[in-house]
């Protein structure tokens, strides 16, 4: 057999592949025929992986920083070097950021490495800002992360709502799901503020004003409720919390709909009901870099559990991680606020369960994210440690230049590597064992298919031997051998084994005693308590155009500069698809629609001038029919605007996609 | 006409085994997934499999390949150019007969016109086919609307045909009848040899049944999209619903296009690379100077159903550029696989005729 079976590393969707092996070396990729998720599919990025994977672009050698220059040690130096100078500092001034690409493995380890050794709650993941407000909700809501549909349930689902997303081009096959369902009868509202491929595909779109998603949901669950289509029997049964939810909703005037989301009320109020009607219905968003704000995904849930759509087959929320493996790295305690298993990082007990399996003493304050440390003045962060830096942008970059230690442990050749002090070379995935956990909780094993370059380990293997530098000695000799100690430490993750991953297509936790074979959907009756609706504020608002600032910008990605430009442009034909955009707007572009343009009087490719009220940036205006009037779109696909424009609103983009920046557009 | 039983089929797998590399459709251990791919032991080709998920082209026209490395020596200012070696000769075991009509297309397009493409003539040349003709269909098979199943005409050095304990082996070239006469292969009697065209007769009985996936009635789509009548609206509709994957092109056993892209290989060396296109990309057919004449989705589909169905280009084939194999159906995220879009057309031209 030259063809070995794997799993993409790109978005959360996790299909199935086959790479294909001749001489040691990565020849090709095809899809993988059976696999339950993509049965066949794979998207453009899927197709060219091999392409990364050949790739030349690779950190080799174990570097460290002399007189500024970056220059070839050996392994043993580097990471001496490192676990030294990171011991020598105090723990709150030390963070680590994990990569959602990497296994399982490799980010429990990690986390162990900051918690057991170096002492420190500080560790995020890159690209989560989205995934933290999922897990927050949910866990609020069950006590457990869980993600209460799996992909199968789509062709399942009477209705399917999809909130926000260009899921055609963010998680193209799970896109694909929701189009398929479609073709066999399956009603799809899309609700999002741009023409996307799936509003088009969708039987209705509503074209929400930007910013305005959660007024739009909190008006479907206000419709329902008010026309009397809640679930009485589910609500009773299995929930707590809707009179709060009710309550809290009459407080929302209907007669402000129109206003605040661009959308007539009948038409809202008339998905609603067929939402409530339908037999099964399900809501699909994205979670991950472009994410909804916590009280978008709270008004979600409750729309869902108020209609009585949780649960069962068909039914449930799925959040559609951006990329492999989010999800997996929350449930590895990639974050500040949980060890793993979402153990609470400040809670006495879950330390001491968890510090007893590392023979440990741990820290009982919850740590700080990364971004967070950086963007402090003054930031007290001293150190970094940094894992697969795949995002086209560095933020923050300037504070990171500051550090007195930078540590980068990648694959690839990555701009995050021109700040270190210390840069070690990482296996890729197509050269270890690990494991990944899709957004449908599918905990999947990728087997090694070739031999990583001399002296380069995976990186499971790096954190065990700075923890050894340390003192610390880690028994693993496997990545099979961290899997076991994983399910001990992670309840929902308790009966996995990598014997039983291989003999199939994955197992989706929660895999325990209760479920030896992992669980498609974990219904209302298994949580421990009933479900709760989740807290909403109360307040109903949405942004506002003014007449200094009449657009409301918006950013996204796309299929071919997705989230991780630094890998997708080690690729040939996604980055020539990719260049093909640049080449027409090599400065960016701001999408606007044709009325808007005229009254301004610009043209496709003109440049303007986009301005907030803290920023300002040229780009090349584009005009686009997927955009309405008053807002206006951008897609950060080129590095030099972003730390230029986007940096400076960091904190109104902090919602992911539905977040909006008020700006104006001159003519230049 | 020879007899091989089948408990012998073995010693044929063998004899190819001592001059050829074996590929055929191979069953995955756990997954059970079949793979058109190489085989370590001869005993791993299954005749009764259903056809691969993928094509074999990529066998002879790799999915990304490099096709010749040049090196410059800034010093002496000496350019040499080589051309790698090629891996050892092919022998294909299995190939049903829409896949080697594939292979049939990508000779006429990369071998038979006014260029010769020397990469995948080398692969070529020294290749060993035999087919196997489908004693009855696969649910996505539609091989008969297409004219390429379910047995093999031509194309092959042996083809087999199962009529129960016994192989019917038919010799179609040269090399086919040296292998015959090597392994000692009995005449059929012509009662025996009578059954390879009743078992094909029997197999095209089975379609109705068997073949329920897909049916692609292309006579009406090949005039309407030869002659262009056919409104943009039907495009737009099918361009609406394609995810822009390239997959439909990369699992098509007659898709020949690729890219070429000269790779930096350090030290002064460089490879060209080849690597496989689709004409679902933007860039695809975009020129120097930003011009694209199929910037829209729409008319990048629109292009790839000329080519698999225009009268122009199947004279270029000398068939239909469709085997009916049914891959595209399969790997399409949209739901455009070809019969899909066969139909549209058909509606479409169909649905201002009156009838009753």
């Amino acid at each position: 057999m030259i063809y070995k079976t794997g799993i993409c590393n790109f978005c959360g969707t996790g299909c199935g592949h086959l790479v294909k092996v001749g001489d040691g070396a990565v020849k090709g990729v095809f899809a993988s025929p059976d696999h339950p998720v993509s049965q066949g599919r794979l998207c453009v990025r899927g197709w060219h992986i091999h392409e990364l994977l050949t790739t030349r672009e690779r950190i080799t050698r174990p570097r460290v920083r002399r007189n500024g220059v970056l220059e070839e040690v050996s392994f043993e130096e580097a990471v001496s070097l490192a676990a030294d100078r990171l011991a020598a500092l105090p723990p709150e001034v030390v963070a680590f950021r994990a990569s959602p690409r990497a296994s399982n493995e490799d980010n429990y380890l990690l986390g162990k490495l900051a918690r057991a050794v170096f002492g420190t709650n500080n560790i995020d993941l890159a690209s989560d800002a989205g995934h933290g407000n999922t897990v927050d909700v949910l866990l609020e809501s069950g006590g457990l992360p869980v993600l209460l549909a799996s992909v199968a349930d789509i062709r399942k689902a009477g209705v399917i709502l999809v909130i926000g997303t260009d899921i055609t081009k963010q998680n193209p096959i799970l896109g694909s799901e929701l189009h398929k369902a479609a073709r066999g009868g399956a009603r799809l509202i899309t609700l999002s503020s741009r023409v996307t491929q799936i509003a088009k595909l969708s039987g209705t779109h509503l074209q929400s004003s930007p910013g305005s998603k959660r007024v739009v949901l909190a008006a479907m669950a206000k419709a329902l409720i008010d026309e009397g289509l809640e679930d009485r029997a589910f609500i009773g049964g299995n929930t707590v919390g809707f009179e709060s939810f009710a309550r809290a909703l009459k407080a929302f005037d209907m007669g402000r709909v129109a206003r605040l989301t661009g959308l007539d009320p009948e038409a809202i109020r008339e998905a609603a009901r067929g939402l409530a009607r339908a037999g099964t219905a399900m809501a699909v968003f994205a979670s991950g870099i472009s994410g909804l704000d916590r009280e978008t995904i709270a008004m979600a849930h409750n729309l869902l559990l108020a209609a009585g759509k949780a649960g069962r087959e068909g039914c449930g929320l799925l959040p559609a991680t951006g990329v492999c493996n989010i999800a997996g790295s929350f449930d590895m305690g990639a974050t500040p606020r949980f060890l793993p298993g979402y153990a609470k990082a400040g809670d006495v007990s879950s330390a001491e369960r968890i510090g007893k399996l590392w023979s440990a003493r741990l820290n009982g304050r919850p740590g700080r994210t990364v971004d967070e440390l950086l963007a402090a003045s003054p930031s007290p962060l001293k150190a970094l440690v940094v894992a697969d830096h795949d995002e086209g942008i560095i933020r923050h970059a300037g504070a990171i230049k500051g550090l007195d230690l930078v540590v980068y442990v990648g694959a690839y050749d990555n701009p995050f590597a021109d700040l270190a002090h210390v840069v070690l070379p990482a296996a890729t995935y197509a050269e270890t064992d690990g494991t990944y956990t899709n957004t449908e909780r599918r905990i999947q094993l990728n087997r090694k298919k070739v031999e990583s370059g001399p002296g380069i380990l995976p990186a499971w293997r790096i954190w065990t031997a700075i923890a050894a530098k340390r003192g610390v000695s880690w028994p693993y000799r496997t990545s099979s051998d961290v899997m076991e100690e994983i399910a001990a430490a992670v309840p929902a993750y308790s009966a996995v084994t990598y014997g039983k991953l291989e003999k199939g297509f994955g197992l989706q936790w929660p895999c325990d005693a209760r479920h030896p074979e992992g669980s498609p959907r974990p219904g209302p009756g298994e949580l421990s308590g009933r479900l709760s609706f989740a807290a909403v504020s109360g307040e109903f608002a949405a942004p506002a155009p003014t007449d200094e600032y009449p657009f409301l910008l918006t950013v996204g990605t796309d299929n071919h500069f997705w989230h991780t430009n630094n890998i997708m442009k080690k690729t040939h034909i996604p980055k020539r698809e990719y260049n093909a955009l640049l080449l027409l707007y090599p400065k960016g572009l701001v999408e606007i629609s044709a009325e808007d343009a005229a009254r301004i009087g610009v043209r496709d490719k003109r440049p303007v001038k986009v301005v907030s009220a803290s920023g300002s940036m040229q780009v090349s205006a584009k005009v686009s029919a997927d955009v309405r009037p008053g807002s206006v779109y951008v897609p950060y696909f080129v590095e030099g605007m972003i730390p230029g424009f986007l940096e400076a609103h960091g904190s109104l983009l902090a919602g992911g996609e539905d977040s909006v920046v008020p700006v104006r557009i001159e003519r230049v | 006409m020879h007899i091989l039983p089948k408990a012998g089929f073995r010693r044929l797998t063998d004899a190819l085994a001592e001059r050829y590399a074996l590929y055929g459709p191979v069953r995955h251990e756990i997954s059970g997934e079949v793979i058109f791919d190489l085989v370590a032991d001869p005993g791993e080709i299954d005749l009764d499999a259903p056809i691969p998920f993928n094509p074999p082209k990529g066998m002879v026209f790799p999915q990304a390949e490099r096709i010749l490395s040049f090196s410059y020596d800034r010093a002496t200012k000496a350019v040499s150019i080589e051309r790698d070696d090629l891996a050892a000769a092919k022998a294909f075991v299995g190939l049903r007969a829409c896949d080697l009509n594939g292979l049939l297309c990508l000779d006429r397009f990369l071998l038979g016109q006014e260029y010769v493409d020397e990469v995948y003539l080398e692969y070529r040349k020294k290749m060993f086919i035999v087919s196997n003709t489908c004693v009855h269909p696969f649910p996505q098979c539609f091989c008969v609307c297409t004219d390429s199943g379910p047995a093999a005409v031509e194309g092959f050095d042996l083809d087999l045909t199962d009529i129960g304990d016994t192989i019917l082996v038919l010799a179609g070239s040269p090399k086919g009848e040296e292998l015959v006469r090597k392994l000692g292969l009995a005449e059929a009697p012509a009662a025996q040899a009578a059954l390879r065209a009743k078992a094909v007769e029997a197999s095209v009985g089975l379609f109705d049944d068997q073949a329920r996936d897909n049916k692609a009635w292309i006579s009406r789509a090949v005039n309407r999209i030869t002659t262009g009548f056919i409104p943009n609206e039907v495009w737009e509709y099918i361009g609406d619903q394609c995810f822009e994957c390239g997959a439909c092109s990369f699992v098509c056993p007659t898709c020949s296009c690729f890219n070429v892209e000269d790779v930096a290989a350090g030290e002064g060396r460089s490879g060209r690379m080849r690597a496989w296109d689709s004409c679902s990309f933007e860039g695809y057919a975009r020129m120097a100077g930003d011009h694209n004449p199929r910037k829209a989705v729409e008319d990048r589909r629109n292009k790839r159903f000329f080519c698999k169905l225009s009268f122009s280009q199947s004279k270029k084939y000398l068939r239909p550029g469709c085997v009916g194999c049914g891959r595209c159906v399969r790997v399409c995220p949209g739901d455009i696989g070809l019969p899909n879009v066969v139909t549209a057309i058909r509606r479409e031209t169909t649905k201002q005729v009156p009838h009753e």
